[in-house]
């Protein structure tokens, strides 16, 4: 590849950093970066410009969460993709080199910061890292309507002026501002708006020789390089990817038309001219590097700061504080206070629980009449009449439709209630709140306050609940979150475990206390399971995790009255969609799994006997049975097609009639009363029903969330602990539980 | 169905043979897994170490002192020996044994790995401070000379360890030696920790367990055979002098030093007190440093508490008008000074 002409290279080789990216280079006429600290409101800009026309994915190679949508601007396709929250650029975490090489690497036609008006110091850190980058940038003011309750007014043309960059103010969640954002936007993408980028020109003395002398040689090579300066510093702080750059040359197409040859693909091609002049400046860097003080780093953050206060200072002004602000004061009373907090967290988590379930109630049972008890039958009978084979009948129509249809009428509601529940509260503010409360506890088991928060959303879904430990940025603690989430009893196994509390535990007292007595003991195992948690969580602290890196800050964001209609939309569709998409593609199989097994026959009965009776010894021995052993295998991939298959093998391994439709066929009873006689017969006993329980709680995680997990963290080895784990100790307090009651009992 | 007495009881087994062999450091097999990696080549690499060390201090090894820094019966050590005389890497002159130009390079690349290493679990890792010696004492035998320079170079090739000790080029180079121990220093001098030594192991775990650490500044108060009073970063502490032996200091001016004894640090501030930060203590490590610095934590800042959860645990500090919990750990590694509590222009 020959010396580029400045336009043509710089497209060239922008669509071959963008495809390892993860950005395809069709599609659009504009590619824009949206940047912020976290808690900016940033999301809410990225839907005000999006719409729904959004997906959601994660960075390659990484396990970082990437949003990306797309827009019209004036005849133009614009995409837009949002970059994580970050603090910083220095590279330090997986979010911070995330969005780095993005602004550095992709070359987004503009970089919108979204800036939070109230916190223009902290923020401004950020930006002048981005400006230091490109000058391409547009800042996005937001949360002015913050700012105005506090009494901060900020002079927005000051800002412009002093950052060289416009600056629009916006309050994105009301769509003030958005217009002028997307005309700013379309101007710099353009280059009708001409920017001139507040570049730090005086570094702290050791630093600033030393960048002095490493820009020469730079310059002499790359004399089209926008930000020499800055890529000095880069090398003097030893950043490996613009190591790399160097030495490849893609460093040149940054500014295009270098006097040194580009490599004709990142990484690698005609390094050879390239590589004496990269060695030079690099030893360069290396020797000027000793003479920097170990600390110089700190110095740098000061001297952002510097510039940050007196940018700040000039172009705002604090006034008086409106009345109103002291609600923020009264509610931090209120949640943190020593006697109040604690009461309020359990009253608010109770009432979540309560208006899920029995919120749940009536829709699940509306959903199971349509699509077990009415399409279910209808699509029989129409088989039937078309002639289709037994088999196949059954296999799609028993097997994987009930299994489906079972998991969406089970799971659909729930989910549907809890989750937009859970989002409210963290819009308003409360639930970084509830992780300050917890830390403590949770630091004492080697673990983060955060964490709290995962395994309340793992009451809902474990699988979300493994997502959900994004809001870790520490690796270490984020891994404990993570295994440890399936202690967390799920919405899929309330059903297993409110249907054998009834059951076998309110079976034991009167009938008026027999429900509030089962509703006791499902609660105890809840808390058996945070108990658990906890141990493990402890446990893993102290052996396998020790040696990954640890950094703990939380930020409490200011309360602000949750967008309950936009919340209650988005998170229905969200987990609406989430729930289908699984029942599809795990629990059908399964279903195929399950109709099979009871229906192949090998020697002189089905795969399913055999099995039950394979395992039968091991499950005596543990105080379960051969029959709740093969459900839990089958049934990996969903809990909530436990009861009904092990209801469907009970019959099939006693051989009863007037039960289910047929062989394979799973189903469920409609009086408790009867369930119970059922089990009864197939010699079940109390320890079976507490055991199973306690099984139900301390068991592998469902296959959707071994899944999720093996895509965190990236790592088989994690995934194995996550399964294994929990199983082991299932056993072992199963096989406790079992010896001690048959001593004592 | 088995007698539940007899199924405890094989349980009860079970577990404790696991123990037996299981457990971490002193179970069968990672005992077995610890010999079967000391290999001949890391034994020759440790004696290497040893007498390196000696000759950096001025002084020789002798054939015991071999057998007490690697643990082995005299015979072997013997054998050791005359194998690393026929390889040329040291040479004997009668009961003294010295290194060789190449015995000394030899050893300083084992050693550039060593801290090297060292550097990368402060850096890093949380692994605590008392255990990155002996990880390292493992590692610097199986780290290729390439990933040790990739190492290096991700770390911004560092210069020193985190005990203080200089880091050997990657061509042999090393700085000659300095510093003075506090037998050096007369009462009321003042100094700044350059080095820890990192064995014994229990020694350095006192050093650490006082909060020194180098970069550390402090003052002889005086010294007696029995003990030694010391002032470090203004908190008073007395070592025994065995354990004093093993700080290393350079000299530094009273100014320079009167200048940064406050010790106070936001962990001491309660809601509604501010302070000014003056620095973040060296001992706080890589990552959670560039956290507390990028979120505004820089000399000259001020910082006010705010809130505090309901049990004892982390506190809520405005920082640049954002409202951060940081822990009690985290919170003692920011230096400040106090500000006198103003009603703030708020009015709250």
């Amino acid at each position: 590849m020959t010396a580029l002409d400045p336009c043509v290279g710089c497209g060239a080789h922008r669509d071959q950093a963008l495809v390892q990216l993860g950005v395809s280079p069709d599609q659009w006429d504009y590619l824009v970066a949206l940047a912020g600290n976290p808690n900016t409101g940033k999301s809410t800009v990225f839907n005000a410009l999006t719409g729904l026309r959004q997906h959601t994915g994660n960075w390659p190679g990484k396990t970082v969460a990437r949003a990306e949508g797309g827009f019209e601007l004036e005849g133009h396709r614009v995409k837009l993709i949002d970059l994580p929250g970050t603090y910083s650029l220095q590279a330090g975490s997986a979010d911070e080199e995330v969005a780095r090489d993005f602004i550095l690497f992709g070359q987004p036609d503009v970089t919108v910061v979204v800036v939070d008006a109230t916190r223009l110091e902290r923020n401004l850190n950020l930006v002048l890292q981005i400006l230091e980058i490109t000058p391409r940038v547009v800042v996005c003011l937001n949360l002015m309507d913050e700012a105005r309750r506090h009494g901060i007014a900020i002079d927005t043309e000051v800002l412009a002026r002093q950052l060289g960059v416009p600056v629009i103010p916006t309050v994105a969640r009301s769509g003030q501002g958005i217009t002028d954002l997307l005309s700013a936007v379309h101007g710099v993408a353009t280059g009708a708006t001409a920017t001139s980028p507040y570049r730090i020109d005086r570094y702290p003395s050791e630093v600033e020789t030393a960048v002095a002398t490493l820009s020469e040689p730079i310059r002499d090579a790359f004399p089209r390089l926008p930000n020499v300066r800055w890529v000095a510093l880069r090398l003097l702080n030893a950043d490996s990817r613009v190591e790399v750059a160097l030495r490849s040359g893609d460093l040149g197409s940054l500014g295009a038309n270098p006097t040194v040859e580009p490599s004709a693909t990142p990484g690698g091609g005609q390094a050879v001219a390239v590589a004496p002049v990269a060695e030079a400046i690099l030893d360069r860097a290396t020797a000027l590097r000793w003479t920097l003080s170990p600390q110089f780093h700190d110095s740098l953050t000061k001297s952002l700061y510097d510039v940050a206060e007196t940018i700040a200072a000039a172009s705002s002004a604090r006034g008086v504080r409106r009345v109103k602000f002291d609600l923020d004061r009264l509610f931090d009373r209120v949640f943190l206070g020593r006697w109040t907090a604690f009461p309020v967290m359990l009253a608010l988590l109770t009432m979540v629980f309560w208006i899920t379930i029995s919120g749940a109630n009536a829709p699940s049972q509306f959903l199971a009449w349509v699509l077990l008890d009415t399409v279910h039958p209808a699509l029989k009978s129409m088989s039937l009449a078309v002639g289709i084979p037994v088999w196949i009948d059954g296999l799609l129509l028993d097997g994987v439709y009930l299994a489906t249809a079972w998991v969406v009428s089970v799971m659909l509601p729930p989910m549907a209630i809890f989750f937009p529940l859970f989002t409210l509260l963290e819009d308003f503010g409360y639930l970084p709140r509830v992780a300050f409360n917890l830390d403590p506890l949770f630091h004492r088991v080697g673990a983060h306050g955060k964490q709290a928060l995962t395994m309340c959303m793992g009451f809902g879904c474990n699988a979300a609940g493994v997502v959900a430990t994004r809001i870790i940025d520490s690796p270490r603690e984020r891994l404990i979150a993570i295994i440890t989430n399936n202690f967390s009893l799920c919405n899929g196994r309330w059903p297993t475990q409110i249907l054998i509390a009834a059951i076998f535990i309110g079976a034991l007292v009167p009938a008026h206390l027999a429900g509030l007595v089962s509703a006791l003991a499902v609660v105890s195992v809840a808390l058996l399971g945070i108990g658990a948690m906890f141990f493990a969580s402890w446990l893993l602290s102290n052996t396998g995790l020790q040696g990954e890196a640890t950094t703990f800050s939380l930020e409490l964001p200011p309360y602000r009255p949750p967008q309950i209609m936009r919340t209650l939309y988005t998170s229905l569709i969200d987990r609406t969609l989430i729930v289908l998409w699984r029942a599809v593609v795990f629990a059908a199989p399964a279903g195929a799994v399950i109709w099979l097994i009871a229906n192949v026959q090998v020697g002189d009965a089905s795969l399913a006997s055999h099995a039950v009776r394979l395992m039968d010894p091991f499950g005596i021995l543990i105080g379960l049975n051969g029959v709740i052993l093969l459900a839990y295998v089958v049934a990996i991939p969903a809990n909530e097609i436990v009861i009904p298959t092990v209801l469907m093998l009970t019959v099939l391994t006693l051989g009863l009639t007037g039960h289910g439709d047929s062989a394979g066929v799973m189903f469920e009873l409609d009086s408790i009363g009867a369930t119970g006689n059922l089990l009864r017969t197939g010699g079940w006993t109390l320890l079976t029903g507490v055991n199973l329980m306690l099984f139900s709680l301390l068991h592998n995680p469902c296959s959707t969330t071994l899944y999720t997990i093996y895509r965190e963290t990236g790592s088989a080895k994690w995934t194995m602990v996550s399964a294994l784990l929990p199983l082991a100790m299932g056993f072992t307090v199963c096989f406790l539980v079992a010896q001690v009651w048959r001593l004592v009992g | 169905m088995v007698d539940p007495g007899l199924a405890l009881a094989v349980f009860a087994g079970i577990v404790a043979v696991a123990a037996v062999v299981l457990w971490p450091r002193k179970g069968l097999v990672p005992r077995l897994v610890r010999v079967v990696r000391l290999t001949r080549r890391v034994r020759m690499e440790d004696a290497l170490k040893h007498l390196h060390d000696l000759d950096y201090r001025g002084r020789y090894g002798t054939l015991d002192s071999v057998a007490g820094a690697l643990g082995l019966r005299h015979g072997r050590v013997v054998d050791l020996v005359a194998q690393l005389e026929a390889l040329e890497l040291v040479q004997s002159k009668g009961q003294e044994l010295g290194i060789t130009e190449q015995g000394r390079a030899e050893a300083r690349r084992v050693l550039r790995r060593h801290r090297l290493w060292e550097r990368y679990l402060a850096d890093r890792t949380s692994m605590a401070p008392v255990d990155w010696h002996d990880d390292a004492e493992r590692r610097e035998h199986t780290i290729s000379a390439g990933r040790a320079e990739e190492l290096s170079a991700s770390m911004g090739h560092p210069v020193y360890d985190p005990h203080g000790d200089p880091i050997p080029t990657a061509s042999g180079q090393l700085p000659p030696r300095t510093g003075l121990t506090i037998a050096a220093l007369a009462p009321g001098q003042t100094a700044t920790i350059v080095h820890l030594e990192d064995e014994p192991r229990e020694v350095y775990e006192r050093l650490v367990v006082a909060g020194l650490a180098p970069g550390a500044r402090l003052q002889l108060v005086d010294a007696t055979p029995e003990r030694v009073r010391l002032i470090v970063d203004g908190a008073e502490h007395l070592l025994e002098p065995v354990v004093a032996a093993n700080i290393t200091v350079a000299r530094v001016s009273l100014e320079e030093l009167a200048a940064e004894i406050t010790r106070t640090s936001l962990a001491d501030l309660r809601p509604g007190e501010s302070g000014v930060v003056q620095e973040i203590a060296p001992a706080c490590p890589g990552p959670q440093r560039r956290r507390l610095l990028d979120l505004g934590l820089v000399p000259g800042t001020l910082v006010r508490a705010e809130l505090r959860g309901a049990i004892a645990g982390p506190v809520a500090y405005d920082i640049r008008d954002a409202l951060i919990a940081l822990r009690r750990e985290q919170a003692e590694m920011v230096r400040i000074e106090r500000s006198p509590s103003t009603t703030s222009a708020e009015g709250t």
